[in-house]
């Protein structure tokens, strides 16, 4: 099978980056070490190349109400240049994606999705496309994606740009680079403070040039899993799957059943979970996908999501999913690594806080 | 990749280096497998008077997205561990050749010629990546 490659994949290339597939791409896993990226997103600025990932226009008068039948979170009462954050379920409830909607205007609305998952996503909105005055296309072609993460990213955005306005978390700009019009979302997935840019590719190249001759740290994916899941954020693939139902997944506050109708609605009317997703962390031996969690009785209760060892924290941390009549009641569990139990903490916060507004 | 091999040392295709004294091999992992697996975080390695056979795994190195195993070069005993990378295993990354990881005593010194040659070791790793 041969694998894409983003617009920037050169400029990668000259970075020295170490390139992995990933979801049909060939993306950048890291470019000098993972510690280093992941600790200048939590301190400074870092830049991820995130053109891979897919992105949806819905333009006209139902748009909103279309986008709002389709997901399971509130889109019609969001405020106009809003981001938000919601699952995609069947109708039986479980997940087929989760993305976030930017109200670029009335009647404007652009939707970014995982990459592995474009043309799955873009299939089922478009079956459920009937009746509605608005149109729905698949840019992702047209389209590259900066994400520009960290406690500096807006001081050093905000001269690059015709206007930046230091705009909410979860909200959106439009503007122009150069000249050349792109969209500005002060969103990401590191917990951080954060803009991420869509454009047209040239523009999103010039960008990126323009980025690391400031000095902004390239970023891979390894970095921004460690980023992500130090902040408890699930992650389309682990904690959320096509099995899962938003609930499962601790996602239940993106599913309202106040709105009339919403594809699940029905199925996921009881709110009922099979799973809880835990967060876990341990003083010594580092979890990873796959291994078994035990309560302390030593009886399997569940699976690790993702685990990695965090940068900030110095120990090993995790995602889980329990089976839901098994989540200890001691805040205790075992993670098996390599046949020998290693003690686990259960916590309800975050491992890391990070800094966003 | 450039790579640091050194012409003194033994290797084997899984990336360890071996330094051999008589019958006892110290064994560490080369400078390509440090690079190779970028921050090192973890280091899983057996006790004093574990029995290994050659070619069967015998402890891992994780690094901060990834989990390597290390395999026995030779079958022997083990007879030091090094103390000086618990707690520190990034100690690997500065410097790969003066990380020993365990120090094993052979029980046939002939699987000695198992072990590549630097100049086999360089071409192996010119060939493999």
């Amino acid at each position: 099978m041969t694998t894409l490659k983003t617009y920037l994949y050169d400029e990668h290339l000259k970075l020295g980056a170490k390139i992995v597939p990933f979801a049909g791409w060939d993306m950048p896993v890291q470019y000098t070490s993972v510690k280093d990226e992941v600790l200048a997103v939590r301190q400074n600025v870092g830049v991820f190349d995130v053109s891979h990932m897919g992105e949806f226009f819905v333009e006209g008068e139902d748009a909103e109400q279309f986008v709002d039948a389709v997901l399971t979170n509130d889109i019609i009462n969001a405020p106009m240049a809003k981001a938000v954050y919601s699952p995609l379920c069947r109708d039986n409830g479980t997940v087929i994606d989760d993305l976030i909607v930017y109200k670029l205007a009335p009647g404007r609305i652009m939707i970014c999705v995982n990459a592995s998952n474009t043309d799955k996503d873009f299939n089922w909105i478009k079956s459920k496309h009937v009746g509605y005055k608005c149109s729905l296309t698949n840019r992702s072609n047209d389209f590259s994606l900066l994400a520009v993460q960290g406690p500096k990213t807006y001081e050093t955005l905000r001269p690059l740009f015709s206007e930046l306005p230091d705009i909410e978390y979860y909200s959106v700009y439009e503007t122009t680079f150069e000249g050349e019009s792109v969209i500005a979302a002060r969103t990401g997935y590191t917990g951080e403070d954060g803009f991420e840019i869509f454009g047209r590719h040239e523009t999103i190249k010039a960008l990126w040039q323009k980025l690391i001759s400031l000095r902004v740290t390239p970023c891979g994916l390894a970095a921004r899993d460690v980023l992500r899941l130090e902040v408890g954020y699930p992650l389309y693939g682990h904690e959320i799957n096509d099995e899962t139902t938003p609930y499962d997944a601790g996602l239940g506050w993106a599913v309202k059943h106040s709105k009339t109708k919403f594809i699940g609605k029905e199925a996921l009317a009881d709110k009922k979970a099979n799973y809880k997703t835990i967060k876990l962390i341990l003083d010594r031996g580092i979890p990873r996908e796959g291994y078994p969690v035990l309560n302390s009785a030593n009886e399997p209760i569940g699976i690790i999501t993702s685990g990695t060892m965090s940068v900030v924290l110095n120990k090993g941390i995790a995602m889980a999913r329990i089976q839901i009549d098994k989540v200890p009641t001691d805040e205790v569990a075992l993670v098996d690594i390599r046949q020998k139990p290693y003690p686990a903490q259960i916590t309800k916060k975050p491992f890391v806080t990070g800094g966003h507004k | 990749m450039a790579t640091n091999i050194p012409g003194n040392l033994k290797y084997t295709k899984e990336h360890e280096w071996t330094l051999i004294e008589g019958d006892t091999v110290t064994i560490g992992i080369t400078d390509f497998a440090q690079s190779a697996l970028g921050d090192i975080v973890f280091l899983e390695v057996p006790e004093v008077g574990t029995h290994l056979n050659a070619g069967a795994t015998f402890g891992v190195v994780e690094s901060i997205k990834s989990v390597s195993d290390l395999y026995s070069p030779i079958t022997g005993e083990v007879v030091a561990r090094n103390s000086d990378l618990e707690g520190s295993p990034e100690k690997i990354n500065d410097d790969a050749y003066g990380s020993w990881l365990i120090k094993v005593k052979a029980n046939n010194t002939s699987e000695f010629n198992n072990l590549l040659s630097a100049e086999q070791y360089q071409e192996f790793c010119n060939s493999s990546h």
